[in-house]
């Protein structure tokens, strides 16, 4: 019996191992030629969300939080356009992008109605204190 | 059935060292067959070395005393659950256990990742199998649980064993080793990852993002491990402590050390990009401490309460853990380049900076643990003496550096990432730095001079104080948001990130445990011989010797002092220390009985009777705070779990209406 059943194991873990067809691959994850940068934009926009946190519970001064929101922002805008760029849609977001004129509009266009901060990118809600915007709050 | 288990082990031994070659195989000449029969073969091996530890679970259980393993750790008359934890009671089953586990954590790990990473996958089976094969040396050639008892070619049994070591006839001896095995083994899978990542150059922090929970898990068995070690040594050695700087205790603590310090290093990897090579020598750092950590209890170079086995098996330890080393520092050295930060420090104000202080602390605590571990071998070797370093060396060491810990655990939630000012730190600290200094002014005004103590209670205070203020701001903002209690708010504000607030319970968790341990510089205790009816006194407490009792069972004989306790003349409670004998092994231990209370706890421990028989030695001990220690265990039991939910919320950078943005900001750029 012990005989037996050690004929069974030994056989059964070899044959288990070394018998592999082709047919029992998996499909591999097909990976993506932009997930090193998104990786990298998602550290970004987790940086913007701890630094909105930390100044909002005072650990940073306004003009310490001003400088490292307007650098994570463009580093942000830097990467979501290196990723655009990759995936081939660049055009439409840089080299096509909005005239100096849209742009100013643009800015012109964001400011919070409840607590006056100012943003440069059109918001549906204030990154500051999170009343709703609406375009025509301008 | 002994030739069954050697033969499963021989077969797993074979299939680990063919797992090595078609993995790296597979991988180098990109032949996915041979990476499948590779991780085929981890399933292999999980299945053999299951059915080997089954085989010697059944003949502990059974009482197969043929097997030298079983006669030498188990005996007829030990309970069911003390003779299934004599697997890991010896060298032979501890290390089939290890293996086990590995084999375990592999499978697990092979098949969650069955279908992803596929560039790293080969280089991550071999990294586990090639310490599956060094294991599996062990148990199979070195150190077999499956050797039998022989007289001459005749194969014997005794009639009884030994049984198991009766320190170890505890119920938590049931969990505290495999919970151990848990943390040490499993670091080898961050380890397995990261030499992956390393070998195949790889650019992000993929290897991480994986790991970062299973790190969490693994990190809290450990935690868990060393806690539940630390609460045996409190109720079985009789000598009241709970941490003794044992040669095996540190073994444990040093892993620790490195894991806690990775643990926070790597957040500064996933939000900054930074420290990438820290973050590689952290972890594997870990995994060679958790090697060492199992040759120091199992070869017996260091004296120890813990050297439950001592065998010559040190130099393939020490074999193997020279390989690694040697193989870890040139991956890290030929690959530097894809290790390079990705942002600077900007401030040294700042939250990554704080990490950094934190992870040079853990590391010099580490190092100093390590030298004092060591010195005796070391000194051994050289001078030919050995020289012992005791409990005070470890303590002059470590307590200044746990107090500088404290203050970082303190000051780290006040900083913010990138930069803090200095001004809203100033604001930050001075209430909280207040209260600590009022604190300790009226410590000093009630008769407390101890500085270490005075200096722990207040930044305890401090730290408290900073956490609950964290809490309480990040609440306030959400309640005034959505109009919510308190309550509500805290629950609303950990959910949104539970790694971060989980993080600051388990540093509560750490205040308390830090609050218990500064307890013992008020510890007293009086050891005093005692007839029946004799009373004597130790600080506020009176005890009386009411009666001694004596009894038998299977497995050992007692003597039981009834001991009752009175303060200010009212009685408190009873308590029955004992003294055990157990028949097989011979050997005689304390069951000691403690009166546990948030403010302290009675310790009573019956050493015996005094020479002549007529008096009994009781030894008592007040233990100031202790509770704390495990109090705050539980916390951070807690706080990690915390850490392991998913946050509720991601932040979502408005895509949409990011080109007008980007046009503005990035005319450098284009």
């Amino acid at each position: 019996m012990t005989i037996l059943t050690a004929i069974l194991i030994v056989t059964g873990s070899i044959l288990y191992t070394l018998l592999v067809h082709k047919k029992d691959l998996l499909e591999p994850e097909r990976p993506s030629p932009v997930a090193p940068l998104e990786e990298y934009k998602e550290r970004i926009a987790n940086s913007l969300r701890d630094l909105q946190f930390d100044y909002r519970v005072n650990k940073l001064s306004e003009h310490d939080y001003e400088q490292a929101k307007l650098g994570l922002e463009n580093e942000l805008a830097r990467v979501a356009a290196e990723i655009d760029k990759v995936l081939g849609k660049s055009a439409e977001r840089v080299d096509q992008g909005f005239s100096p004129a849209q742009v100013k509009e643009t800015s012109r266009q964001t400011a919070c109605p409840r607590c006056g901060a100012r943003f440069s990118q059109p918001l549906k809600f204030c990154g500051e204190c999170g009343s709703p915007i609406q375009r025509s709050a301008s | 059935m002994e030739n069954l288990g050697s033969l499963a082990l021989l077969i797993a031994f074979c299939l680990a060292v063919y797992a090595v070659a078609s993995s790296v195989i597979g991988g180098w000449a990109h032949k996915p067959l041979l990476v499948l029969s590779a991780k085929r073969a981890v399933y292999a091996i999980w299945f053999l070395l299951t059915i080997a530890s089954f085989l010697l679970v059944h003949a502990l259980l059974s009482g197969d005393f043929r097997l030298a393993y079983v006669a030498a750790n188990s005996n007829r008359a030990m309970p069911g659950l003390y003779k299934f934890a004599a697997w890991w009671g010896g060298q032979e089953g501890s290390l089939l256990l290890w293996s086990w586990l590995l084999s375990c954590y592999s499978a697990i790990v092979v098949y969650v990742n069955r279908a992803k990473h596929r560039g790293i996958m080969p280089y991550l089976i071999a990294t586990l199998m090639v310490t599956q094969v060094f294991f599996l040396i062990l148990n199979a050639f070195v150190a077999s649980p499956f050797r039998v008892l022989a007289v001459g070619r005749e194969i014997t049994a005794v009639p009884d064993g030994n049984g198991l070591n009766p320190l170890l006839q505890y119920w938590a001896m049931a969990i505290h080793p495999p919970m151990l095995y848990l943390g040490y083994v499993g670091f080898v899978v961050p380890f397995a990852f990261a030499m992956g990542s390393l070998i195949t150059r790889q650019q992000g922090d993929a290897w991480i993002h994986t790991t970062r929970r299973w790190t969490l898990v693994i990190w809290l068995f450990l935690s868990c491990g060393i806690l539940l070690g630390a609460g045996w040594a409190y109720a079985v050695l009789g000598w009241g402590g709970y941490w003794g700087w044992d040669p095996v205790e540190n073994a444990s603590l040093l892993p620790w050390l490195t894991a806690t310090a990775f643990l926070h290093s790597v957040m500064v990897q996933e939000k900054r990009g930074m420290m990438k090579v820290w973050n590689m020598v952290l972890i594997s750092a870990t995994f060679l401490l958790c090697i060492f950590g199992t040759f120091l209890t199992r070869s017996g170079v260091v004296s120890s309460v813990h050297a439950f086995a001592e065998s010559s098996i040190g130099k393939y330890f020490l074999s193997f853990l020279a390989i690694v080393i040697g193989v870890t520092s040139y991956l890290i050295i030929t690959r530097l380049d894809y290790l390079k930060s990705d942002a600077r420090m900007e401030s040294v104000i700042s939250r990554e900076s704080s990490f950094l202080f934190n992870a040079l602390i853990l590391i010099a605590s580490c190092l100093a643990i390590l030298w004092g571990t060591l010195f005796p071998a070391i000194s051994q070797a050289i001078t030919g003496e050995k020289i012992s370093v005791d409990a005070t060396f470890f303590n002059r060491m470590n307590v200044p550096i746990g107090l500088f810990l404290l203050f970082l655990l303190g000051m780290g939630p006040l900083f913010a990432w990138r930069r803090t000012s200095l001004e809203s730190l100033r604001r930050n600290v001075f209430v909280p730095g207040i209260a600590a200094a009022l604190f300790v002014a009226a410590l000093m005004a009630a008769g407390v001079r101890h500085p270490y103590a005075l200096v722990s209670f207040g930044l305890c205070l401090f730290v408290i104080w900073t956490i609950a203020a964290e809490f309480y701001k990040g609440a306030r903002a959400i309640g005034a948001r959505t109009g919510r209690n308190l309550l509500f708010s805290v629950v609303e504000l950990t959910h949104r990130n539970t790694r971060r607030y989980g993080g600051y319970i388990v540093h509560m968790g750490v205040v308390l445990m830090f609050l218990g341990f500064t307890g013992a510089a008020f510890n007293k205790q009086a050891t005093m011989e005692v007839n029946v009816g004799g009373a004597f006194t130790l600080d506020h407490y009176v005890l009386r010797v009411a009666s001694l009792r004596e009894g038998d069972t299977d497995n050992y004989a007692w003597d039981r002092a009834v001991v009752e306790v009175s303060r200010n003349g009212s009685p408190l409670s009873r308590l029955e220390p004992e003294r055990r004998f157990y028949k097989a092994s011979r050997q005689a231990v304390s069951e000691v009985a403690i009166r546990h209370r948030l403010d302290e706890d009675l310790y009573l421990n019956f050493a015996g009777f005094t020479e002549d028989g007529s008096k009994a030695v009781i030894q008592a001990y007040v233990f100031p705070l202790v509770s704390w220690i495990w109090i705050g265990f539980l916390i951070l039991i807690m706080g990690t779990l915390v850490c392991l939910v998913p946050s509720k919320t991601k932040f979502q950078p408005p895509q949409t209406h990011m080109a007008g943005a980007t046009r503005e900001y990035a005319p450098a750029s284009k």
